[in-house]
This record gives C-alpha cells, sequence and structure tokens, in this order.
C-alpha cells in the first residue's frame, strides 16, 4: 500500500509539497482551516482535502489520520504545530511527525516532546540566502539536520585559486575538515592524497561548523 | 523582586492579561506576592489596577526569549490563560519540560486534545465543565454537569454530520464550526 502522508494547515507550502509528494506516488491528505485555502487545494489532482482546525481531535479523525505513515505540521504557528504533532503521534498513532517552527530556540525543545523531525524554515531560508548573497564559489551548503555542525559544500575551482594543481596531501586544510569528494568533468572521483586538484573541479568539502571559514580559505584563498 | 518589604519566596507568572489573568494577576500582587504578567498586546494592561506592583512584559509567551525575559527559570508558579487553547498548551509544557517549574496551570476552553499534555502534570481549568457544575448547584434537581457532557459529545457528533462535500477536485469536507 502507498505511504500516507497528512499535509496539516500551511498553503503555499503545502500546496508545492503535495504536487510533489503525489508525484512520488504517495497518498497525500491536506488538513486547512481556510476555506478559500481548501477550495483551491483540491484543484490539485489526486489529493484529498478536509477543512478544518488540524489541531482539533475530531477534525485529524475525520481526516482518516489514523496509522498514517508521515504527519506533517506547517502551520504558521508554532504551539499550533505542536499540538498537531503531538496529538498525530499519541492518538492517531502517526509513524512519523514532522514539524516546521519559526522559532530556532524551541528546536530542543520540540525534539524533547518527541517530534521525530523539525525543520526551522526561517533560520534555514536565512542560511540559504546568506550563501547565494556572499559566496559565490560555493554552489550549494547542506547543513544536516540534527547534526547541524556538519557542513557538506560544494566549492567551484576557477584558475586562480591558490590549490589549483596542488596534490591533495599538499593543502594545509584544518582538522575536522576532508575533501569527501572532486567532481570533475562530469564524473564523480574519490580523492586520493596524491591526486591534484585542477581548475574547473568541484571539490565537496566535509567540515564541522567551526572549520569551515578556515577550509575555504585554503581552498580559494577568501 | 520583592513587593512590600515582605521576604516573599514565590514568584508567579501569568501568561496573557485578559480578564481573568488581570484579576488572578492584581489579586496576588496585592496580598503582596511577586508576580510578573505577559501579553503580545500592550494595551491589554490597561486591565490591571493602578496599584499593581508586578512586572508587565510585552511579547509572544510562546518565545522562549520572552519567557527568558520574564525570569521564567525563577518562578514557582506558571498560570497560562490565554484565549489560545493551543498557546496555553504550549506554554504549559515549555514551563515544565524546558524549566521545571513546579505549579503549572492552563485554562482550556475544550479538554479535547488531553492526550496531549496528560503525562505532564499540568493542572487544567475547562470553563465551561466549572460553569456547568456550578450551575448544576443551582438546579440540584436536574443534574446538568452530566447532561452537559452529553450536549458536548452530540456537538461533535453534529458537526461531523454537517461535513459538506464540494464537486470540486477529490472533494473538501467540512469541519463545521467551532469556538
Amino acid at each position: 500500500m502507498n505511504k500516507r502522508i497528512l499535509l496539516i494547515n500551511g498553503f503555499k507550502r503545502t500546496k508545492i509539497l503535495a504536487a510533489s509528494l503525489i508525484k512520488k506516488g504517495y497518498k497525500v491528505t491536506a488538513i486547512n482551516n481556510n476555506k478559500e485555502h481548501c477550495k483551491l487545494l483540491s484543484e490539485i489532482d489526486k489529493l484529498s482535502v478536509f477543512h478544518g482546525d488540524g489541531s482539533r481531535p475530531f477534525v485529524l479523525e475525520d481526516a482518516n489520520a489514523y496509522n498514517a505513515d508521515i504527519a506533517i505540521a506547517l502551520s504558521e504557528y508554532d504551539e499550533d504545530n505542536l499540538v498537531i504533532c503531538e496529538l498525530c503521534k499519541k492518538k492517531f498513532n502517526v509513524r512519523k511527525t514532522v514539524s516546521t517552527i519559526t522559532d530556532p530556540k524551541k528546536m530542543d525543545f520540540f525534539h524533547r516532546m518527541g517530534i521525530d523531525s523539525v525543520v526551522c524554515t526561517i533560520t534555514t531560508i536565512a542560511n540559504i540566502i546568506e550563501q547565494h548573497a556572499f559566496l559565490d564559489e560555493i554552489t550549494t551548503s547542506i547543513s544536516s539536520g540534527e547534526y547541524e555542525n556538519l557542513k557538506t559544500t560544494q566549492i567551484s575551482i576557477s584558475h586562480n585559486e591558490p590549490c589549483v594543481n596542488k596534490k591533495l596531501r599538499e593543502l594545509n586544510l584544518p582538522e575536522s575538515s576532508i575533501i569527501g569528494c572532486i567532481l570533475r568533468a562530469n564524473k564523480a572521483m574519490v580523492p586520493r592524497g596524491e591526486m591534484r586538484i585542477l581548475a574547473g573541479d568541484i571539490l565537496v568539502l566535509i567540515t564541522l561548523d567551526e572549520h569551515e571559514t578556515a577550509a575555504i580559505k585554503e581552498l580559494t584563498g577568501r | 523582586m520583592k513587593l512590600f518589604g515582605k521576604k516573599n519566596e514565590n514568584y508567579t507568572m501569568v501568561i496573557g492579561c485578559g480578564r481573568l489573568g488581570a484579576n488572578l494577576a492584581n489579586a496576588l500582587s496585592d496580598i503582596g506576592e511577586s508576580v510578573a504578567i505577559i501579553d503580545k498586546n500592550p494595551d491589554a494592561f490597561r486591565k490591571l489596577a493602578s496599584s499593581f506592583g508586578g512586572l508587565t512584559v510585552t511579547g509572544d509567551a510562546t518565545e522562549i526569549s520572552v519567557l527568558d525575559n520574564a525570569d521564567i527559570a525563577k518562578a514557582t508558579a506558571v498560570i497560562s490563560v490565554t484565549n489560545k487553547d493551543n498557546t496555553n498548551i504550549m506554554v504549559a509544557l515549555l514551563a515544565k519540560k524546558m524549566y521545571n517549574i513546579k505549579r503549572v496551570v492552563a485554562r482550556l476552553y475544550d479538554p479535547d486534545c488531553e492526550c496531549v499534555y496528560d503525562e505532564f502534570g499540568i493542572e487544567t481549568i475547562c470553563p465551561a465543565v466549572l460553569s456547568a457544575k456550578e450551575i448544576d448547584k443551582f438546579l440540584p434537581e436536574f443534574d446538568l454537569s452530566e447532561k452537559t457532557e452529553i450536549a458536548h459529545t452530540e456537538r461533535d457528533a453534529k458537526q461531523k454530520a454537517g461535513q459538506l462535500h464540494t464537486a470540486a477536485g477529490a472533494g473538501v469536507k467540512d469541519g463545521g464550526a467551532y469556538e
């Protein structure tokens, strides 16, 4: 049987998520307490839409939340998301709960309340904006969920970077940082100490947060 | 924070400066207790008596920084009486789980979500249930408090029955109106 996913509250994000999840073959149900939004959501093919406050047990019951695989709370209010996730977990036996939050300080609290995944949308987006604004040579930087201090960064190497034509073992990378992969001419290569960095390479750098700047400086000189 | 020079170890934090919150804060302040009251809207503090000697904090009590500003860690009791049940639940859970406050009281209009907080030792007050009990005292011949419980479940059942199905897409179901 297809996995059942509940999307509770939120409109624009729900719309995008629903479309993408349905495409991947999941059975998606959206619960929203705004009638207009419900009507617009119901235009999405194969999406079941329920109108009601998702933090109320009887609304979740109507939406057949029992034993769903994943519940994603997308409300803009943290308190609603907390109650939604707790209800899904405790009353409706949902296997995995995901909550978005706006106050990053509550991350720890939500984890302690037993919510499986907590996404702080504001800090995530702010981080992405910061990367795009300041670091041209870095294409993506992923900080992975609960291990926030672990960073995976892709760095494009052009002609004038100080590391070009150096062997990997000649680099003076700070501790707790490693080049995990070299992408060259559409091929991924597992790096060895004897390999040379060439212009046009993309390096996948894995570092702890505190050493990230130093590692990037060693590679790009900035 | 000491009031009226009295030696006092208690520090009560009231969340939500509505009629109930303001009254509680006034009463506590009058008997010389240390009180802090938090509300999002600074105008709400007008409900406090001019003699109110506690701390007023403007801000959203669901934000940890606001609770920290009001020194929640030192509180001996937290009373959450905002007009939103979910806010009261979250503030109560925050106080209990993150700050280990001994006495946490939350006012809940609808005790539906009990399973969320019942294992954490939060004391809850439901105005509808209390009112029914009081009215029952005036009308002992009817045994009203039991009947209102039934009325409550009947209302829920009606809401479920009143779901509407629209033609658009996969259909919208209506959970009906509720407070």
